[in-house]
């Protein structure tokens, strides 16, 4: 028998939870994804672990208009800048390199159609909208959208969704865990049909 | 487990069996409480109910269960052997990486095959270009399995007034009505089709000391935290560790099986935990690995007696793959339906399962009606947007916030042609987490697959239309470029030119190595494999058994 032994660096690179391309994979392939930052919802005013109060506020008031704050609340109030911020402080860590890249780039073409503008944060939201807009096709957008999806959704764990207020926004009583038929409305009527004996 | 049995390596042990899977878990159940030593290799850990989650983020996005994704197994698909394969943001094959296997994250749909399936050929005639071929065993040989596995593993329905005939009735009534059931029903009455109660591996009511559904919703990808899915994990590995005969090895990557002087094979080898290379002797070898995992572990255990790979005389092993091709139209309707409670599909409607040669293709299926991208809400938000709405924004939110509990998918799942050109191979360049050559998977569903989906697809849209959707769309039939269903890669027949098992799933050329998982499958079903897997695995184990006793392996 041969004493192989699989290499460290390739079975490491595995053997932990730290991996996975998919999260982003459905709408930023190339990124890396983000892991367990295993981490209870944040107040807002909380210290960052890796970006800075700046760049936190650019991924925040872009992810604010990405799913906005209405007559309900929104990716700020869920605090969806945090799950940014633990993503990119562990497994995305590869990634913030290119995510401040794109951050740079995003803030540059700012000044062409608003020269005066003092960042992407102060512009009245329907200049962020046209903005945006105009920067829909790029991976950088995407990595925002995606990212702003899995932070305002995810468990509060990972950052954001503070106290499921994401949950509670779409119906979801998720949390739960356990239900009682009937469920919904569709499946009570129908109840009621068979008990009059239809 | 108090009994459950440590083997020592250097001693042949009466089986291997490499997967723990909806086969392996039930032959380990099957050898060992017939008192036959055996070891189960499975390459994920041994997670048990309590570490199954409500995790999304991990289990969706993140493979938890599947042991991560393409940068970690390095899979590659392509469409045709002239192509480079390459590796997508989605494994091609995918399967659970735990003791319990497939079993403990599929969604649970359970369907029998019908007489008709396993003679096909014989009713319809030869589809040149194809494998289209017989099984070499009956419905009736098999139908007394799929009522030890409905008895053993523990399923929940009723009749429908297509099923074929069974011995026994469902030991359990069906899980209740879902709102997506009852508007199947309203659609299909209006078309003068069937809605019937989706049996269900999934337990309705306590059974065998097993707790019922709670209908949390997380049966799609996740594992059960209450074991009343009916996986091997909860079925059938406790009464094999019990037996005093089984030993599960979990973490434990099998990359070779070795063969004696005789022909015979005789030790399996495989990385441990910690990645060192350990062997184990036995006196026969089981692989249940599915689909993709057998037929490449088949194919790197080559030799010089084995030189296209162990029991690959014929050339098929990793052939004929079939996936099951599937067909989605989503609808809205005014009232909530939270359909994100309780199992997935509670109706199906099986008018269309047998072939009609008025429609001029080969093929049938079934549909179905389910929450599948309004079951939780990172899916919903990825993939259950209507066509028009923007990607991001008010409207984005609001139609979230409004669909999420309004909204079902009407699926349809078909049948999969057999075709040497659909096959598992090794990737000449990628290999996983072991080193181990990666799966490549080469797969163009015949045209007629692609026609039963579309028809499934026009029938599914009038279902939404019948039953009072406000909104539906038809999302695109495309080629199959990945899935869950690993079937066909090692067919059981009674030829050894071309097939890879016999009857009993005992090798054509290696007389103490079974094959016996969805590789077995010589046609493809309609689209829920584990009912027939298991039962496979039930029927197997009689005739291992037997061959054991009298000395015969």
């Amino acid at each position: 028998m041969k004493n192989n032994k699989v290499s460290r660096r390739q079975f490491l690179k595995s053997s932990s939870a730290l991996t996975g391309a998919s999260l982003l994979r459905i709408s930023a392939p190339s990124m890396i994804a983000i892991t367990q930052a295993a981490c209870t919802a944040k107040r807002a005013q909380a210290a960052y672990k890796v970006l800075t109060v700046k760049e936190a506020a650019d991924f925040a008031a872009i992810a604010a208009r990405i799913i906005p704050t209405t007559d309900t609340p929104g990716a700020t109030e869920a605090g969806v800048i945090h799950f940014f911020d633990n993503a990119f402080a562990a497994e995305m860590s590869k990634a913030l390199s290119s995510a401040r890249a794109g951050l740079a780039e995003f803030n540059a073409a700012l000044t062409g159609p608003y020269p005066g503008a003092s960042g992407f944060p102060a512009l009245p939201t329907d200049e962020q909208d046209a903005f945006l807009t105009s920067r829909e096709s790029s991976q950088f957008f995407d990595l925002c959208r995606a990212m702003t999806i899995f932070g305002f959704f995810s468990m509060s764990k990972y950052g954001g969704n503070k106290d499921h207020m994401s949950w509670d926004l779409i119906g979801f009583e998720g949390r739960h865990g356990a239900w009682e038929y009937p469920f919904g409305y569709y499946d009570a009527e129908h109840a009621k049909e068979r008990f009059r004996g239809e | 487990m108090a009994n459950s049995a440590r083997f020592d390596s250097r001693e042949a042990v009466d089986f291997a069996i490499i997967g723990s899977g909806s086969a392996g878990g039930i032959l380990a159940k099957e050898l060992s409480t017939a008192g036959f030593d055996v070891v189960v290799f499975e390459q994920g850990p041994y997670r048990k109910a309590e570490d199954f989650t409500h995790d999304e983020l991990s289990v969706l996005f993140r493979d938890e269960l599947l042991g991560g994704g393409p940068d970690v197994n390095g899979q590659t698909f392509r469409s045709n052997e002239n192509e480079t394969a390459v590796s997508g943001w989605q494994a091609p094959a995918r399967y659970a990486q735990t003791v319990g296997g497939s079993s403990v994250h599929f969604t649970a749909n359970f369907w029998r095959l019908r007489p008709t399936d396993f003679k096909e050929r014989s009713l319809l005639g030869p589809i040149s270009g194809t494998n289209f071929a017989d099984w070499p065993i009956s419905y009736e040989e098999l139908e007394p399995y799929y009522t030890r596995v409905d008895w053993e593993i523990g399923v929940s329905g009723a009749p429908g007034p297509f099923d074929a005939p069974r011995s026994r009735p469902f030991p359990m009534p069906p899980l209740p009505i879902k709102s997506s059931g009852v508007l199947l029903e309203k659609g299909a009455a209006a078309l003068g089709l069937h809605a019937q109660p989706e049996p269900h591996a999934i337990l309705s009511q306590a059974f065998n000391g097993r707790a019922p559904c709670m209908k949390c919703g997380y049966c799609m990808y996740y594992g059960c935290e209450v074991g009343a899915k009916s996986s091997t994990l909860a079925a059938m590995i406790p009464l094999a560790e019990a037996s005093g005969h089984c030993e599960i090895r979990a973490d434990s990557a099998v990359f070779r099986i070795e063969t004696d002087n005789n022909g015979r094979a005789s030790e399996v080898l495989y990385y441990d935990a910690a990645g060192n290379e350990q062997a184990q002797k036995a006196k026969a070898v089981i692989v249940s690995a599915n689909g993709a995992e057998t037929a490449r572990l088949l194919l790197m255990s080559a030799s010089e007696q084995h030189p296209d790979g162990l029991g690959n005389s014929s050339g098929f092993v990793g052939r004929n793959l079939m996936y099951n091709a599937h067909s989605a139209v989503d609808a809205v309707f005014e009232q909530p339906l939270n359909d994100y409670k309780g199992a997935q599909v509670s109706r199906i409607i099986h008018d269309f399962y047998e072939t009609d040669e008025a429609r001029g293709f080969y093929g049938g299926g079934g549909i179905d009606a389910r929450p599948l991208w309004s079951a939780t809400p990172i899916f919903h938000a990825l993939l259950g947007m209507p066509p028009g709405v923007p990607r991001w924004g008010a409207e984005f939110k609001d139609t979230m916030a409004h669909n999420f509990t309004r909204q079902m998918s009407i699926i349809g799942s078909t049948t999969s042609l057999a075709l040497d050109s659909n096959n598992i191979t090794l990737d000449p360049k990628n290999t996983d987490k072991w080193e181990r050559p990666s799966i490549r998977v080469t797969y163009r569903d015949h045209e007629d697959d692609l026609s039963v989906a579309k028809f499934l697809r026009d029938r599914s849209t009038e279902l939404a239309d019948a039953a009072g959707a406000s909104k539906f769309w038809r999302h695109p039939v495309e080629p199959t470029n990945g899935g869950e269903h690993l079937l066909g890669t090692c067919r059981m027949g009674d030829d050894p030119a071309s097939s890879v098992v016999d009857r009993y799933h005992r090798s054509h050329d290696v007389p103490n190595l079974f094959i016996c998982d969805g590789s077995s499958m010589v046609t493809s079903g309609r689209g829920q494999p584990t009912m027939t897997i298991m039962a496979l695995a039930f029927r197997a184990a009689a005739h291992i058994k037997a061959a054991a006793a009298s000395n015969q392996i």
